[in-house]
């Protein structure tokens, strides 16, 4: 487990899939004790029916315990533990009923009825707990006329109105195609956890948070929404774009490399020219806008012959905005990841993930912990948080209402 | 309540905005030239400012009083080097938390950078649009607000535990850190996520299909296959060996999207959602802003909050989560206030 601002700070993680965990890793690499609380079946089967998959194994393979390396899963879980617990069987609801009491936070993603037909609604939470914080992450809310739907990412994105401006051209609507709403709701909740905990007065009383990812996709259009009660229109703009100009995406050497080019003001085209050749430095903004197609293909011209670090490399000693358009391969060897150690080998292979975008003193990488196998430290967590003895572990262990691998 | 000092553009403004819907009293502090932005200024001040002080100066003195006054500074600049001239290390707040674009150290820390250029080094603009066309930037602020979360919960954890601390947040690794489609499948699988237009590729059918009266996405990752058939009234294709595993449907994801589009061709879009709950299909409807405006799930929850603005109240975005139900309070955007008033 990180150790950070958070420690001591109790977390009873049921999410699952993308929003909820990458919220609860947010919390774990600043030093929250958080406990995924899995199904017996969370992870899937004991043995998988595939021997692909989209994301392939942390490790190399699936090895002997397939669930335990499913790289997708993987990538969301370090420094967190792993309890384990049927929450469908009378002694595992009191088993986390009773971690319950001892905890700070309740996180959850599960539609707005699953909690309540477990007999884990915020009412039974808060009953064994008064000061529990119970964040709930469903799609649409507990009510409203769409609490009933199911939502993902995608689908939510197209309902927030982001592709009027994501686009090719006027006809052609295009989304981002990934869960980007559900990246967006992980850092609410996020930021809703620490908000809560920093309200709350210990033994005073918690509170029930709910933050659809719905509302959260509407939210990032924030600006867009109000813009057009303004009365002022919103375009599909492809690349370029209102404030900026230039400011494209423009092809470089080799198949399929490319190079962001933006000029923020008078300053950056001035800098553009002094290295593009064939461009007017005394152009200023409304020309550059009208002579958009003219200004773009004088900057391919220059760029198509150039390897796309090397074209930004040259562009920023400018002082001109650019950026290659990267690939995990580039990310993984960029001398700003590499000299900020972005990029961690926590997990096997050894394998490395995505690190922590906040840098403060006390915490660090070197302290992390890989994903925990499934219920492996279901004794350990209930010793430590509970007093269980090994009599009673082994009992629930027993009824297998505790496991450390799927049933078969 | 704490009292926030906020320094700088949309990541410092998304995170003060934060701050105020926790009911923190924050004051925003912007030097007379701002970077330019998509949106009008109004729009983005209703959206991020409301509720806050506002102060315009760029005076290096005024700025560090109001600092050594602040338990909290966010403070968002262009560079680090840029970070540093505003006299950052210079303040006394118990947290400071730094934006910008690469962080403070690194041999990128000075790059220049917008957001569209943050999107591509961080790899998400490889991924989005049409597999034989330029790639496409993603509009609006998410490298900023992303990273202006990370600082507000940073912040906040850091006042949890009662620490002094100084916090460097980079744009660059906010974007990193919540990619879902870049690492592990190259480090795990030895792929790199291609651009597939609206496709969401891993999960067919997950795409944007044209209906009667618009579009709407569908995302059928396989645990919701089964049901799919029948909201398409192809309950027959679960016997289809072409898509009878999730790599199968990706195989033959050609044929598999003509037999959708032609099921959701007829359906208008209400109809579609209607027949996706009655499924429990993940479907959500392409909806225009003004649509989003409008739409009665949002108004039946009580999402919008007022803002009052000097030329009437809009409705913004309230924030994304609420505590006990409570209703947001209406917001007023004020006047910019002289520098020492």
């Amino acid at each position: 487990m990180a150790d950070g601002p958070l420690r001591g700070v109790r977390v009873l993680d049921l999410t699952h899939v993308w929003a909820g965990p990458l919220s609860t890793r947010v919390l774990a690499d600043l030093g929250a004790e958080v406990v995924k609380i899995e199904a017996p079946m969370g992870r899937g089967p004991r043995v998988f029916p595939e021997k692909k998959l989209i994301d392939g194994w942390v490790g190399g393979g699936p090895g002997d315990e397939p669930y335990n390396r499913n790289a997708y899963f993987v990538k969301l879980q370090r420094n967190k533990r792993s309890v384990a617990v049927d929450l469908k069987t009378d002694a595992g609801r009191e088993t986390f009923l009773r971690l319950v009491r001892v905890a700070d936070v309740v996180i959850e993603n599960f539609h707005p009825g699953t909690m309540p037909r477990l007999g884990l609604s915020y009412e039974v939470l808060a009953s064994a707990n008064p000061s529990i914080v119970h964040v709930s992450m469903p799609g649409f809310g507990r009510d409203g006329p769409y609490s009933e739907r199911v939502a993902f990412g995608p689908t939510v994105e197209a309902m927030s109105g982001l592709a009027d401006v994501m686009g090719y051209a006027s006809d052609e609507p295009r989304t981002t195609a990934m869960a980007l709403m559900d990246a967006v709701a992980a850092v609410n909740a996020a930021a809703a956890v620490v908000k809560e905990l920093r309200q709350r007065k210990v033994p005073g009383p918690g509170a029930f948070v709910e933050i659809p990812l719905h509302e959260s996709a509407v939210t990032f259009c924030g600006p867009w929404l109000i813009e057009r009660q303004l009365g002022n229109p919103v375009e599909r703009l492809a690349n370029r774009h209102p404030g900026m100009a230039p400011h494209g995406v423009y092809p470089c050497a080799g198949e399929d490399e490319w190079i962001v080019v933006a000029c923020r003001d008078d300053d950056d085209w001035r800098a553009l020219c002094s290295v593009v050749p064939g461009l007017d430095s005394e152009t200023d903004i409304a020309a550059r806008r009208c002579d958009g197609p003219g200004i773009d293909a004088a900057i391919s011209r220059w760029t198509a012959r150039r390897d796309k670090r090397v074209a930004a490399r040259t562009l920023q000693m400018a002082a001109v905005p650019a950026g290659p358009v990267n690939t995990t391969p580039d990310m993984l060897i960029d001398p700003q990841t590499r000299e900020r150690g972005f990029f961690v080998p926590i997990e096997p292979g050894p394998t490395p993930m995505p690190g922590n975008p906040i840098k403060m003193r006390g915490i660090s990488s070197d302290d992390w912990t890989p994903c925990p196998k499934l219920g492996a430290d279901n004794a350990a967590v209930l010793r430590d948080w509970l007093d269980y003895s090994d009599g009673q572990i082994a009992e629930l262990e027993r009824a297998g209402v505790i496991v450390d691998r799927p049933p078969e | 309540m704490d009292r926030v000092l906020e320094i700088g553009g949309v990541a410092a403004g998304y995170c003060g905005r934060l701050f105020v819907q926790a009911g923190c009293e924050v004051v925003h502090v912007a030097g007379e030239a701002l970077a330019p932005s998509e949106h009008s200024a109004l729009a983005l001040d209703l959206y991020l400012h409301a509720g806050k002080r506002r102060i315009r100066t760029d005076d290096r003195k005024i700025i560090g009083e109001l600092a050594d006054r602040a338990d909290i500074v966010v403070a968002e600049a262009p560079t680090a080097q840029g970070l540093t001239g505003l006299g950052f290390d210079d303040w006394n707040a118990q947290v400071r938390a730094a934006i910008t674009p690469f962080g403070r150290t690194g041999p990128k820390r000075n790059w220049s950078a917008t957001p569209g250029t943050l999107l591509a080094m961080a790899g998400y603009t490889y991924l989005m649009g049409d597999a034989d066309r330029a790639p496409l930037t993603l509009p609006g602020h998410y490298a900023e607000f992303q990273s202006g979360g990370f600082a507000f919960v940073a912040a906040n954890a850091s006042r949890l535990a009662g620490e002094r601390n100084v916090i460097d947040v980079g744009m660059f690794e906010s974007v990193m850190a919540l990619s879902q489609f870049t690492t592990v499948l190259w480090t795990c699988a030895g792929e790199i996520r291609s651009r597939h237009g609206n496709d969401f590729w891993y999960a067919p059918p997950s795409n944007l299909f044209p209906c009667a009266d618009g579009w709407v996405y569908v995302n059928v990752t396989p645990e919701f296959w089964d049901a799919f058939t029948t909201f398409i009234d192809r309950p027959e294709l679960v016997l289809d060996e072409r898509f009878n595993t999730n790599i199968q449907r990706m195989v033959n994801h050609e044929v598999l999207y003509e037999i959708v589009a032609e099921a959701l061709a007829p359906l208008s879009r209400v109809e579609a959602r209607e027949r996706a709950t009655q499924h429990r299909i993940p479907c959500g409807e392409l909806l225009s802003f003004d649509e989003a405006l409008n739409d009665p799930h949002l108004a039946g929850r009580d999402f919008w909050q007022r803002i009052d603005g000097t030329d009437g109240p809009v409705r913004s975005p309230r924030s994304a989560w609420r505590t006990n139900d409570a209703p947001a309070p209406a917001l007023a955007l004020f006047d910019w206030e002289r520098a020492g008033g």
